[in-house]
């Protein structure tokens, strides 16, 4: 799988000419030049942008040159610019040809033939075992909810994330152990996706399981008759008298259509929640989607990150890497190569935290900073992963939320909310 | 002890509060922090409990933390032999209530016997966690456990019955809650009593490795269980002595010097006790908590032995532990509010979240810790056992560890009469033995609980103990 690590080291000047070094390159200078997150010194990266700049220019003869170089350059089994190469190729390709829809489904269709809870699982499990990238948010989220419920007897969580339900048994054993009398945790998970949705078939007895394993009165709800986040409503939730709400909204919101995030967050605000905890990727997609090289600038900044990151925490050969690789090439092509009307599928429209910050205060919410405590929680978390994680707490007073960063780029962010009084 | 004997100490307190059934009634009396009627009650303030050296010797003055060592101090004066001796009033014995007014030990009744135990109690339940562990931001409100917790934390792996090793705690339960391991058993019916089956788990050899399901059947053939079944049964799966010598030894090869013996007869268990207490006290030589578990319990199980008892109940003590205390510690009596919930959402098993627990939270606990847990899941789960289900799964409970744990904590009482303070626990720990056939089991549970109480303890069973079980 590994067999083209050491691939030749091509170079490009301003012409866009090839100059190819017969130097093999390492693992160590790739991931070198990842520390500089923009890749500066990566032959993809550049390559990429050169040719999405000659697709906007509608240079065609130089995109079509650019297009055949990354075409005998790229492997999506090569080393992390190879890889890089070889999605960004094809999300361009699809851009150029107009294909990317029709790409798009297929992928996706390939994804869920091959979708299995068994693999889900194993990924999602291995994933947090090697990087924090998911176990930040949970970590940061669980302990906010834990502190915004501490003391109520009837809890209700509503659960509004991709993590199938991976975050809750650390929950449920939290509140097993919590020095008061063990609540009564009502969890309704809403999943919109195919995949999450038969996944949850299999995970629902294991959560009833685990909670009785752990002593968690508990009661779980799955919504799963929804097609898209917007269709969510207050009485689908059926919230109680007495229950304390707490809504849980990890790496979903991104998934609503721009237009529906507004109403998505004023249903939560609704439901008057003792909080929200929110997490998403740390990237905008958003509010550049009309501007191709910004927006493509932006997907290759954020998934060269991610490559690195994905390249320094697992096995080469991991069989999990390359799925979530796989997962990264169906969100560039929706990102690149669709446009936003693609039916039945989710947006990949990401916003940043200022981004969302934004949005949550326009709906009448208010940011709440993680206590002391949960982000001493989020600290000892990342001292259990490699190197290059660090924890970057809010610089600015307008900015909410901490941020987990990988050789020092933010790229996941978490925050805790409020209804304003 | 931590929350489940907490909820233990709550439930105990519901019972009192209406007028209990005799069995409880007489229960009640070996309840933990149930002092002799005529201790002098003493109350004293936060701020004088926490004060050091509060026993002046009226002699010299000078102050110790501790009666005992007053006592003795005394003895260096010299004084004729009246003057040594206490006063009258001295002589009395003292019972301390925790000054928080919340406290289940507030009351004059659940006061507990020792200063020290009801300071540190009083630290470790209200007071401020400033002791924070780096690795793992698990928090302590005494300096000591913190430190014991410090050495050890992260050095202790964790073993899902899958066989998936685990150094972090947070990885395990997550783990531990999507494996199959776990669902296996879910996706069986709660299954009733099994007429498939005879109650074997005491007798046979092991059979070669079995199917689950056969574990799941011969286990609820066994025991009567109140409701799902299941949930037993995922424990139980490494106290079948059938899965203990397939499983569970070739998992856990650590363990397999205490565990041979253990199949053949009582006194080899006692052993596997004995053994479990002295490596814990040298520091824990086991590596997974739950390989010390899984021989604990499978000490229970395969030496269970005695036809002298009633077999059904016999076989699967610790099933009876676990499935008794679904409904009674958590909400207090057993009874109706066992009732509370749906069936969908049976009641919790706060045996069960101890013994995650015991997996889990004791992680960084030498392995001491996670089997006195053990032992005070079985215990606290008894006398609710004795009202809820009646007596012959008492006295299963009774059995078991009267047959194993009896001797081999008679050993570590004998050995350190010390730690459980009031001799009269030690007697009823042999009581507890007695009560295979009687159906009273509340002796283990007041050496459990009481003797977790007694903080005193803490230095002799290993650093974690107290930090882990007063809290």
């Amino acid at each position: 799988m590994d067999t083209n690590s050491k691939f030749l080291n091509p170079r490009i000047n301003n012409g866009g000419l090839v100059h190819i070094d017969m130097q093999p390159s390492t693992t160590t200078s790739s991931s070198d030049s990842a520390a500089e997150g923009g890749g500066e010194a990566k032959w993809a990266s550049k390559l990429l942008r050169e040719c999405a700049a000659a697709m906007s220019e509608k240079d065609s003869a130089k995109m079509h040159h650019l297009l055949w170089m990354l075409n005998e350059l790229a492997s999506p089994y090569g080393d992390t610019d190879q890889k890089i190469a070889a999605y960004f190729l094809q999300a361009l390709f699809c851009k150029a040809t107009d294909s990317g829809r029709r790409c798009y489904k297929t992928l996706v269709s390939v994804a869920e033939r091959s979708h299995s809870f068994d693999s889900a699982r194993k990924l999602i499990l291995k994933f947090q075992e090697v990087s924090p990238w998911t176990t930040f948010g949970h970590v940061a989220s669980n302990g906010a909810t834990l502190e915004a419920l501490e003391g109520e007897s009837n809890l209700h969580i509503i659960d509004i994330s991709s993590t199938l339900c991976t975050q809750w048994p650390t929950l449920l054993e939290a509140l097993a152990t919590r020095t008061d009398d063990t609540p009564h945790l009502r969890l309704t998970v809403v999943a919109t996706t195919a995949a999450a949705k038969s996944a949850m078939k299999e995970i629902s007895p294991r959560m009833e399981k685990f909670a009785r394993l752990m002593g968690v009165p508990f009661e779980f709800i799955v919504i799963a008759d929804l097609n898209r986040l917007g269709e969510l409503t207050k009485d689908a939730l059926s919230i109680r008298e007495g229950e304390a709400v707490a809504v849980n909204c990890i790496g979903a919101l991104k998934h609503a259509d721009v237009d529906e995030r507004r109403s998505v967050i004023e249903m939560m605000k609704s439901l008057n929640p003792k909080v929200v905890t929110m997490v998403e990727e740390e990237a905008n997609f958003s509010s550049n989607r009309n501007d191709f090289v910004e927006c493509f600038e932006e997907c290759l900044r954020f998934h060269t990150i991610y490559f690195d990151m994905l390249e320094e925490s697992f096995a080469a050969t991991s069989n999990e890497k390359l799925m979530l690789e796989r997962e990264c090439l169906r969100n560039i092509v929706r990102v690149l190569a669709c446009d936003d009307k693609v039916e039945e599928h989710d947006s990949e429209r990401r916003e940043k935290g200022r981004q969302w910050s934004e949005r949550l205060r326009e709906a009448g919410f208010s940011a709440v900073a993680h206590s002391e405590d949960v982000v001493d929680d989020v600290r000892a978390l990342l001292k259990r992963y490699r190197a290059g994680w660090s924890l970057v707490l809010p610089a600015e007073d307008d900015q909410t939320g901490i941020f987990l960063a990988w050789k020092d780029e933010p790229v996941v962010w978490a925050s805790v909310w409020k209804p304003s009084k | 002890m931590n929350d489940s004997t907490a909820s233990g100490d709550d439930s105990s307190g519901n019972q009192a509060a209406p007028p209990p059934p005799k069995a409880i009634a007489k229960k009640k009396r070996n309840l933990p922090g149930m002092p002799d009627p005529d201790a002098e009650v003493i109350a004293l303030s936060p701020k004088t409990l926490m004060a050091t050296n509060r026993f002046v010797c009226e002699i010299c003055k000078k102050g110790f933390q501790r009666d005992q060592n007053l006592q003795l101090h005394r003895r260096g004066h010299n004084l004729p032999w009246k003057l040594r001796q206490r006063s009258s009033t001295d002589a009395k014995k003292r019972v301390y209530v925790c000054p928080e007014p919340s406290c289940v030990h507030h009351d004059p009744s659940r006061a507990l016997g020792d200063l020290t135990g009801i300071k540190k109690h009083f630290c470790r339940k209200h007071g401020e966690k400033k002791w924070k562990c780096d690795k793992c931001s698990k928090k302590y409100a005494v300096q000591s456990d913190w430190k014991a917790h410090s050495k050890i934390c992260g050095t202790k792996e964790y073993k899902c019955d899958c066989g998936t090793l685990f150094n972090r705690k947070d990885s395990f339960i997550t783990h531990r809650a999507f494996c199959d391991a776990l669902a296996e058993e879910t996706s069986k019916p709660p299954a009733t009593v099994s007429p498939l089956s005879p109650p074997t788990a005491a007798s046979s050899p092991p059979p070669p490795p079995p199917l689950p399901s056969e574990h799941e059947d011969s286990t609820q053939t066994d025991v009567v269980l109140p409701d799902n079944n299941n949930h037993v049964t995922e424990m139980l799966e490494s106290v079948k002595p059938d899965s203990t010598s397939g499983r569970t030894l070739d998992e856990t090869p650590v363990m397999t010097n205490l565990t041979s013996g253990s199949s053949s007869n009582g006194s080899s268990s006692s052993n596997v006790f004995a053994s479990l207490f002295a490596s814990s006290t040298s520091s824990g030589s086991f590596q997974s908590q739950t390989a010390g578990f899984s021989n604990l319990f499978q000490a229970i199980a395969c030496s269970d032995p005695t036809p002298a008892v009633a077999p059904s109940s016999s076989s699967e003590p610790v099933a009876l532990g676990l499935a008794v205390n679904q409904g009674s510690s958590i909400f207090g009596t057993a009874g109706p509010d066992h009732m509370q919930y749906p069936p969908a959402a049976p009641p919790p098993s706060l045996s069960a979240t101890a013994l995650l627990q015991k997996a889990a939270q004791m992680g960084a606990a030498a392995s001491n810790t996670s089997l006195l847990r053990g032992l005070g899941i079985v215990s606290s789960s008894s006398s609710p056992s004795v009202s809820h289900d009646g007596a012959s799964l008492a006295a299963g409970l009774g059995l078991g560890l009267a047959c194993d744990s009896g001797s081999g904590l008679k050993e570590l009482m004998l050995g350190t009469p010390s730690i459980f303070g009031p001799k009269r626990t030690t007697l009823d720990l042999l009581g507890l033995g007695m009560a295979a056939t009687g159906g009273s089991t509340s002796g283990l549970s007041v050496l459990m609980n009481g003797g977790l109480d007694v903080p005193a303890a803490t230095p002799f069973l290993g650093r974690e103990f107290g930090g882990q079980d007063i809290r």
